[in-house]
Formats: C-alpha cells, structure tokens, sequence
C-alpha cells in the first residue's frame, strides 16, 4: 500500500492504494465519486471516462501510481442535480438518456471536444464521440445535446 | 541571353520528352460486359494488389479515392477509381488502364505521382492487369471529384516525373527461378509485381525511389518504422511460411505481435486473397529473413511458453525505475500472466517485434495510439495511452522495455522520439 495525492475536482484528497489500483476504483471506492461507471475494464466502452489535465481518459485503465500532480475532473465537477453545468443541462433539456449508463462518460468526452472546438462540426462531434458507446441507442440525441450545449442551432444547416 | 535561351530550349526538350498523347475515352455509354469468371479473378488478384488500401478513404465509398498519402514530397490523394465516366475511369479503355499500371500515365496524357505504385506493377503480366480493370469497371460507379494534392514546389510540375520515370521505372518481368518450385516463383512474383511490399519494406533513397540495393531492409510508413524482411529482419521469433500465411491473412499469428498501423488494411486485404496465393507470398518472405539469434529467440519463446514478469530494472537509474513502475502499474496486467482481468491474453512483451526495431518509432505508436481493428473488422484491440501516461513515462517505459524486455542497446534520441509523436498526431 502507498499513499497517493490527488487534485480531483479541485480538491486535494488524499488515498491509501496499491499503485496499479485504476483511477475508477479510487474515484468510485475510496472518493465516493460514482459518477463515472465500471463498463468493461479494458478501455473500450467509455462509460469511465474522467478529464485528467483537460485530456479524455478511460479511468479504468490509469493507474493511479501515474497521475502525480495532473488535475482530475469528474462528472461530479461539472455541476450539481441543483446547479448543473451546460453539458448536464443540455442533456436534461434533449432527455438525452435513457438507462443513463454510459451518459457520465459520454459528457465528459463531450466537455473535451467543446474545450478543443467549441462550436464543432457534425462530423467532428462524431468521430470524436465514437470511443463511448451506448448500448440504449440513444446516439441522436447525444449528438442533439452537445449541439446545444455548443449554442448552436438544433438541426445542421 | 543566351543562358536563357538555352534554359528555355532546355525546359521545350523536356516538356516535349515528358508529353504523353491522350487515349481516346470510351465512346459506348452503357456498362461493358465482362466474362464472370474474368471477374473474379480481377477481384482476387485487386486484394493482393492492395488497390483498396489507398483507393478507398472509407468503407462507404469502396475505390472512390480521397485517401491522403503523405510522403517526403507532400501529400498525395489517392484518386476515385470507379467506373463514375465525369470523376472515375468509367471512360478509360483498357489500353489506358494498363497505361497507367505500368507507365504511371492517366488516360489524357499526364503523368502520375509514384504514390500509385506503378513503378511496382510496371512487372505486372498483362492478363492480371485485364482481369484487375475487368474488376474494376464492373463495381459501382460513384461521383467523387479528386482532391487537389499539397506538394512542395517545384513537385507539383508533373512533367519533373517523366525523367523520375526514365530513371527509376523497371519493366523487367520478374523472372522465375529454376531452383525454386512454382510456389516460391508465385510468392516471388506476388511481392514484387502486385503486392510492392517493398515500397514500404525497403528504403527509399533521395528522389523517393525503392532502394534496390537494401532490397526489403526495412522502411517507414505513416510514421511507422516498416520491419526489414530480409536478413535484417528484427523479429526476436522466427517466422514459418505457416505463421506468416496466419499472420497475413488474419492479423494475429501464436508469438508474434498483431498487425498495426498501415499494415492491418494488408492484412484485411490479404484476408480477402486466394489462400494459396498469401501462402505462396509467405513462403516467398520467409525465404528472404535471415534466422533471428539463436539468444534472443530462445529467450523470446521462452517467455511465451512460460510468462514470467519482467526484470526489475537497475535500482541506479532512475528512468529505467520509472519505466519499470509504468509497465508494472499500465501494462503488466494484461501482458504478464497472472494479474487481474484480461492476463494472459496479450503478448509477452520479449516476442514484441517493436521492441527490436532499429527506432522506437512503432513502440511509442502502439503505446500511444493502441490498436484498434479497422471499421467493421473484428480484430483485437491495445487500448490507447496517449493522454494516459505523460511523454516522461511513455520514455522511460519504452527504455525500460527495450532494456529489460528485449535485452538491446538503448535508442538513440528516445526522448525526441516521444516528443515528436506527440507533436503530430
């Protein structure tokens, strides 16, 4: 066991792990941060996916020996069920999800696109989305929610 | 004056050298008839030709070109080779189809970028090159302008590619070896008058052209290092014409890595080819490498026969520590038997090819990139760890893998390496 220090969400938090112990597990066991989902394990699905320095990452696969001083950002640090932020608001406003499974991940993949592109393409919501999967099918109204959530218009001129 | 008059008779010769006349465009609009049988064979011999590989940007849009190729010149699109008649070849005849296989001309006379591998198939029989347009004009035709290539000047002056031609092209027939049985001549003519594995497997030298001289010692592509196939090769394990005919047609051979980067579209190319035909390639292959050193090899199958964890790294070195942590922590649980969910399943590391290649340039491509299988391909996947580790511990675990994993020589310039991955994605 080694003691780790991490900025999650701004927070310093402080945890007692194995160092290949993944960042999911010490977000979800130790942090009480359950926004992100256990999918597969393998780095395939997405449902894990955390910001770490802005960067999309599957948090399944990081261990937490890696992370150092890089800034960890969750779910949980976008907004609250009271004060949600963009992202979570414009998927409430297009009920973007339906068992809800994937959806933590699918908006943190998300809030990196719009930090890189903030009024993205069709195309480049697409393939950027394409790593988290979904399994509800409810693609449509993913890509509807990020278009919102960049401000632009609902249907693609 | 006179300099100029002579530079401006000089430009005149070889403009008039460089010109090649148009061949008149089909006149008949509706599709041709083919033989089936022609057919189909065209459709086998175009997957051991790779033709896909550059002419089809997405599965979507089979052979309607769009596909960049980058090259020390600039980048070159590939071009639509449907049988579309405004943006295809729908109006080529097959003289000029086999024009511009074996003497890199379009249909109106100018000449076209190496890029397309016509300085390979210029050895191509003419009956594979009428079953491969038999082929080609049958799929469906589809509207897809060319995209303008971005080449440095003077490259884009397309005449500069006669005097390439004159140079470089070789019309020689690949001629059979006696000694040899009528599989290994097949394999023989199969690499170098279809499949051009040299035109990523061997060097290229200043004007782009194949290296002849290190015929088959190792390339690059896309920014990948392309192992050498000859006695260079750095396979730790050899390969059998059995493994490699696995290898080829599926991606995935027992004690060799997966098939990555621009070789996986070979593979799913390959996998499409008449059976006998990839055989014959590998036994082709097989019979250029060398055998790896009998150290390494025995080392290397003894860690696929019996997983053990890799060494621990000298305590001294602080980088070869680090890479050691990262490769325990990151990698250790899918490719050390014995730890949690997935072990067992990938490669031990000291059979990894990437790890005894001249330049770390695959390694960090896998490490940071992974591999996934293509669009609508089963395959297995390495995940990606791009924005997982940092350039520091993506450099120290590839020291620490080339050290403890592969027992070579440091890399060179291993840092920069990172470094500049990172740059271009």
């Amino acid at each position: 066991m080694s003691q780790f220090v991490l900025n999650v969400n701004g927070r310093r938090q402080s945890v007692e792990t194995e160092p290949d112990t993944p960042l999911l597990y010490v977000l979800r066991d130790d942090l009480q941060l359950n926004g992100a989902k256990f999918g597969c394990g393998l780095g395939q699905c997405g449902s894990c996916t955390v910001l770490l320095d802005g960067a999309a990452v599957v948090s399944c696969l990081v261990p937490v020996s890696s992370i150092g001083t890089r800034a960890v950002k969750t779910i949980e640090g976008l907004g609250s069920a009271e004060r949600p932020g963009r992202l979570q608001q414009a998927f409430i406003a297009e009920q973007a999800a339906q068992c809800g499974y994937c959806i933590a991940g699918m908006i943190m993949r998300a809030e990196e696109l719009l930090s890189k592109f903030p009024t993205p393409s069709d195309a480049q919501i697409r393939s950027h989305m394409a790593l988290n999967l979904c399994r509800c099918g409810t693609h449509m109204r993913i890509l509807r929610a990020i278009r919102r959530a960049a401000g632009m218009p609902a249907v693609s001129a | 004056v006179l300099t100029l008059l002579l530079l401006l008779l000089l430009l005149l010769a070889l403009l008039a050298a460089s010109w090649r006349p148009a061949i008149a465009a089909r006149t008949e609009a509706a599709p041709q008839a083919f033989d089936p049988a022609l057919v189909q064979r065209g459709a086998k011999l175009t997957t051991l030709a790779l033709c896909a590989n550059c002419h089809s940007a997405t599965p979507a849009a089979p052979m309607a070109g769009g596909f960049p190729i980058q090259t020390p010149f600039g980048t070159v699109y590939s071009t639509n080779i449907t049988p579309d008649v405004d943006t295809g070849i729908g109006g080529w005849t097959e003289a000029a189809f086999a024009r511009a296989m074996t003497h890199g001309v379009s249909r109106d006379g100018h000449h076209l970028y190496p890029a397309f591998p016509y300085d390979h198939y210029t050895r191509m029989a003419p009956g594979d090159i009428q079953a491969i347009y038999a082929y080609v004009m049958t799929r469906d035709p589809l509207h897809a302008p060319a995209h303008a290539n971005e080449l440095r000047f003077p490259f884009g002056f397309r005449p500069l590619l006669a005097g390439w031609k004159l140079l470089f092209l070789d019309h020689t027939p690949v001629a059979p070896d006696a000694s040899k049985d009528a599989s290994w001549n097949r394999g023989a003519y199969i690499a170098q008058a279809m499949g051009h594995c040299a035109a990523c497997h061997s060097p290229r030298q200043a004007f782009g052209q194949v290296d002849t001289t290190h015929y088959l010692g190792g390339g690059e592509a896309e920014g990948w290092y392309v192992p050498a196939l000859n006695g260079r090769s750095p396979s730790p394990i050899a390969w059998t014409t059995d493994t490699l005919t696995e290898y080829l047609r599926s991606g995935i051979a027992p004690n060799h890595a997966i098939a990555g980067g621009p070789m996986q579209a070979v593979t799913s190319s390959l996998g499409e080819a008449d059976p006998a035909d990839v055989h014959a390639l590998a036994g082709y292959i097989v019979s250029q490498m060398g055998k790896p050193d009998p150290a390494i090899e025995q080392r290397a199958l003894a860690a696929a026969a019996k997983p053990a964890s890799l060494p621990s790294a000298d305590a001294g070195d602080s980088q070869l520590v680090l890479g050691q942590h990262v490769y325990a922590d990151t990698c250790a649980r899918c490719h050390d038997m014995g730890r949690a969910i997935g072990s067992g399943g990938a490669l031990q590391l000291p059979a990894a090819i990437a790890l005894y290649d001249p330049d770390p340039r695959s390694l960090i491509h896998i490490v940071r990139d992974g591999i996934a299988p293509r669009d609508g391909e089963a395959g297995r996947t390495m995940p990606a760890f791009a924005t997982i580790l940092t350039n520091d511990q993506v450099t120290a675990l590839a020291a620490y893998l080339r050290r403890y994993g592969a027992g070579q020589p440091a890399w060179p310039d291993l840092a920069a390496a990172v470094q500049k991955a990172k740059a271009t994605p």
